[in-house]
């Protein structure tokens, strides 16, 4: 998410609700996409989390273009054949990528140093860094992006066990993700009847101050609400220690795919380096 | 400024990992121990904050719009080891959920922002608020000046990260595998948009909404208040440990005076010295005059070869600028040493923990 | 005697919400605590389920003393978390876990109960909830009435003993609502004893055998549902019922009245 924004001419709220809107639908996309019967679906969370993070991996180490071409193309396949389609990818995962790192890029064609390409500004090394940039950023986010599109969020949280991660974070982020949901639909609301109580476009500063009185009602209702939600866990039990409770089992076809995938992740981080 | 993957090479990642994975630590358990179980739902809810606040787009004065982080804020209300944990926890769905920012990356961004940034904005807030009433407006200026350090804290880390990059990281060819731009071209690149912009947004939210709760709830600004001035306190009052951090950043900065002082601290020559005439004279004089040996001392040649620093004489070959290196330097040694003195700490007190169960 | 409350005190902020109150429920009841908002109902409830401890004044489940000190006893703590159950106004509060199987397996994990019974325990609650449909769906996109249904699901997959709800029927649709009803209609009776905190007079009677009026932190009255209906100046005095100008087939006029489910 990029830090700088020209002010074009959505005023904030426009902006802002754009973003909330987004948001909430990515996360409303996530939940049916998990539930398709695609390949990559009928897997155990563990063994794509895993898959996943090994994939990553090798597209960080590799020094060869090609062996990231040939990762982004397994990932193609995977997307394909877990019915997530590349109008999807397209637009949720390779577009702010390729925005990003295009930034970012395409000045290092031409300053960074090296053999110029025809005479031209443009260098070997700058062309080749770009691209390593741009795929690797492109390639990660589908990696990403089928990682979580093809799996429930409960589901991922409690993979991240396998990584040690202690349990009373892995809550933490669940019950963090439920309510960035409600606390977006709040702020929507509040935005939302700001905006139609206004004839014309708010100035900055009327911007600024309502971004800093949401904030702070939000803030407010942060607070109220942990007070209460943990009053609710209390009544049901909870004395300090949580329990998780996960349907995780592996069947034959989620160790063929641990076995596919570590071999495949051996063998790109070999070819890569 | 929310690093993706491929910028960062998978060494720089991990180093970033394992400089975050004992800061969280620490912090888990300080917060439990603070607030028993009631951490889980309060982190959870702030860390939805943090995460809302991110995507409130700020105009900013100049037409530009920018983002905050809400550290600043979460700093100043529920104190820096629960903000580190709520913006990380922030990050991270960011990350996975909605792909905003690598995977990878996790540990980069969140020591970059939420580590040190809860870090630096508490110093900042302690130092400059002193003492003054909750309700002042010094307070306000305090909330402000530490969420704007806080994210240019996290620029500067985060621009250190991505111009070491083509240091070590090129390929056969020459050309950078990650991040292409050095140190030279990516602080100030990183630095001038901070300063001006996202350090802006930053402030705002963090001086605005302290401002909005000293309206609303002035009790929201006590737990991190420190000392309040009142008349009746009586007693030594032990001294804050904040107003050291601020120090300890104080002389961080202040670093590179050392270069200033010409020639080499007395004792402290390398082997290569004995044979080069000029150090030679310079042994000489600062000695009293007393003849040097002709040869290097045999012990001294022995012993010269068995640790190489990875940060010789603090200014490596590949860090161009002497002043820079030193500054380097002194954050990394500050750093390292501060964190060594953490996970003592946490391990001297989970003994003390075992000991008492035990007994 | 299921619930024995002597002089209970309980402060907040400056204010005194619950005042010196005693009063006594026995076991198999069903209870309606009445008043307007603000009259320390929710908070009541409240402290009968050991969430909030009062500051002067004795409180006892089946004898034991509900207070901090107490709760830190295991024993006491894992019979107590199982035999009382509440349901809270704002489902979003309630509903907290990632879905709505984890949320109603929430409960009996913090229980310790067994992996293999809590599975099958459920997949029968949710059943009989008839939300079966609903296992894997996140709380949040639900509607009213089937957050409402989970957040009841996650209380009666302990089976407790006692049930306390706070406005169980307030921002439901009128449909969810009689669901609701009917519900808490089945539940009650027997062993099993249901305590409601409402301001909605439609249903008292379907709903309660006894109720207890609250105002201003006191109790002000009880009795059986058909006396506390009659006494139209208590109702009055106690800002349950109100007075103003509205439409009866056609003539605008104004009586005491209030608004609910089987108007009157």
């Amino acid at each position: 998410m990029s830090d700088f924004h020209p002010n074009a001419r959505g005023g904030f709220l426009e902006n802002t609700l754009e973003g909330l809107h987004s948001a909430m639908e990515r996360a409303l996309y996530a939940e049916s996409a998990a539930q398709r019967d695609g390949v990559l679906q009928r897997l155990d969370a563990r063994v794509k989390v895993a898959g996943a993070l090994s994939m990553l991996v090798a597209v960080a180490l590799s020094m060869k273009l090609w062996v990231i071409g040939a990762i982004f193309a397994l990932a193609i396949a995977l997307a394909v054949t877990s019915l997530i389609t590349i109008g999807a990818l397209a637009g949720r995962a390779w577009l702010g990528a390729l925005i990003f790192s295009g930034v970012i890029a395409i000045p290092a064609v031409f300053l960074t140093p090296g053999a110029p390409v025809f005479g031209s500004p443009m260098t070997v090394q700058g062309l080749r860094t770009g691209s390593f940039l741009i795929m690797r950023a492109v390639t990660a986010s589908t990696l990403i992006f089928l990682l979580a599109y093809s799996t429930p969020w409960s589901h991922i949280l409690k993979a991240l066990r396998i990584f040690r991660v202690p349990v009373v974070f892995v809550v933490i982020l669940g019950m963090t993700t439920r309510y960035i949901l409600l606390l977006l639909e709040t702020a929507h609301d509040m935005f939302l009847s700001r905006k139609s109580r206004r004839v014309n476009r708010l100035t900055p500063a009327e911007t600024r101050r309502l971004a800093i009185s949401s904030s702070g009602v939000l803030l407010h209702k942060t607070l109220h609400l942990s007070g209460e939600v943990y009053q609710a866990m209390q009544s049901r039990g909870f004395r300090g220690e949580v329990y998780l409770l996960d349907d995780f089992r592996m069947r034959s076809r989620d160790w063929f795919a641990t076995g596919a995938f570590a071999t495949l992740a051996a063998a790109f981080i070999f070819l890569g380096r | 400024m929310h690093i993706p993957d491929g910028y960062l090479s998978p060494a720089t990642c991990a180093v970033a990992y394992a400089a975050a994975i004992p800061f969280w630590r620490v912090a888990l358990g300080r917060v439990k121990r603070a607030m028993n179980s009631r951490q889980i739902p309060l982190l959870s809810l702030f860390a939805a904050l943090s995460f809302v606040i991110m995507m409130f787009n700020l105009p900013l004065p100049g037409g530009t719009t920018g983002h905050a982080t809400g550290i600043g804020l979460a700093t100043v209300v529920i104190g820096p080891w629960a903000a580190m944990i709520a913006v990380s926890v922030a990050l991270i769905v960011q990350a996975l959920f909605f792909g905003d920012g690598g995977v990878l990356a996790i540990g980069a961004n969140c020591f970059n922002m939420a580590i040190a940034g809860s870090l630096v904005a508490y110093g900042v807030y302690r130092l400059v608020a002193g003492r003054s009433a909750l309700g002042s407006a010094r307070r306000v200026i305090a909330a402000g000046a530490a969420g704007y350090a806080a994210i240019n804290v996290s620029a500067l880390l985060a621009a250190i990260e991505f111009g070491i990059q083509p240091i070590f990281y090129k390929d056969a060819s020459g050309a950078p595998l990650y991040c292409p731009y050095p140190l030279s071209v990516a602080i100030p690149a990183m630095m001038l948009g901070h300063l001006t912009i996202a350090g802006l947004a930053e402030l705002a939210i963090s001086a605005g909404v302290v401002a909005f709760l000293q309206r609303s709830d002035l009790s929201l600004l006590r737990s991190t208040a420190g000392g309040v001035r009142s008349h009746d306190e009586a007693g030594i009052q032990p001294r804050p440990l904040r107003s050291l951090w601020a120090s300890l950043a104080v002389l961080l900065v202040l670093t590179p005076l050392g270069i200033l002082t010409a020639g080499t601290a007395w004792g402290e020559w390398m082997a290569s010295d004995f044979a080069d005439p000029a150090a030679r004279r310079e042994i000489a004089a600062v000695s009293f005059r007393h003849a040097v040996p002709a040869h290097v001392p045999e012990g001294l040649q022995r012993l010269s070869t068995v640790w190489t620093a990875p940060f010789a004489r603090y200014a490596p070959p590949y860090i161009r600028g002497a002043l820079f290196g030193y500054l380097l330097s002194a954050m990394f040694g500050a750093g390292l040493i501060v964190m060594i003195f953490l996970l003592l700490g946490s391990f001297t007190r989970s003994a003390a923990r075992l000991g008492s169960d035990a007994a | 005697m299921l619930f024995e409350l002597a002089g209970l005190t309980y402060r907040y902020e400056g204010v005194t919400a619950i005042d010196g109150l005693s009063l006594a429920i026995p076991e198999g009841s069903r209870i309606a605590l009445l008043g307007a908002n603000g009259s320390g109902k929710s908070t009541l409830l409240r402290l009968l389920d050991g969430l909030i401890f009062g500051q002067s004044g004795t409180i006892t489940f089946c004898g034991d003393e509900i207070s901090e000190e107490h709760l830190l006893d295991d024993a006491f703590a894992l019979a107590f978390r199982r035999s009382v159950g509440m349901v809270f106004q704002n489902p979003d509060v309630q509903l907290f876990n990632p879905t709505v199987f984890d949320e109603v397996a929430f409960g009996p994990l913090q229980l310790r109960w067994r992996k293999t019974d809590i599975r099958d325990r459920v997949d029968d609650i949710l059943d009989r909830l008839r939300i079966g449909h609903l296992r894997n769906r996140v709380p949040q996109r639900l509607s009213g009435g089937e957050k409402k249904r989970v957040a009841l699901a996650s209380v009666l997959v302990l089976d407790p003993a006692v049930l306390l709800l706070d406005e169980p029927t307030a921002a439901l649709d009128p449909l969810s609502q009689s669901e609701m009803i009917d519900l808490m209609v089945e539940w009650g009776g027997g062993s099993k004893s249901v305590i409601t905190a409402t301001h909605e007079l439609g249903d008292l009677e379907s709903i309660a055998d006894q109720c207890f009026v609250l105002d201003g932190g006191k109790l002000v009255a009880e009795g059986r549902p058909e006396a506390i209906l009659a006494d139209t100046e208590l109702l009055r005095r106690t800002n349950l019922i109100h007075k103003h100008r509205h439409g009866h087939r056609g003539s605008l006029h104004s009586h005491s009245h209030f608004h609910g489910i089987s108007a009157r």
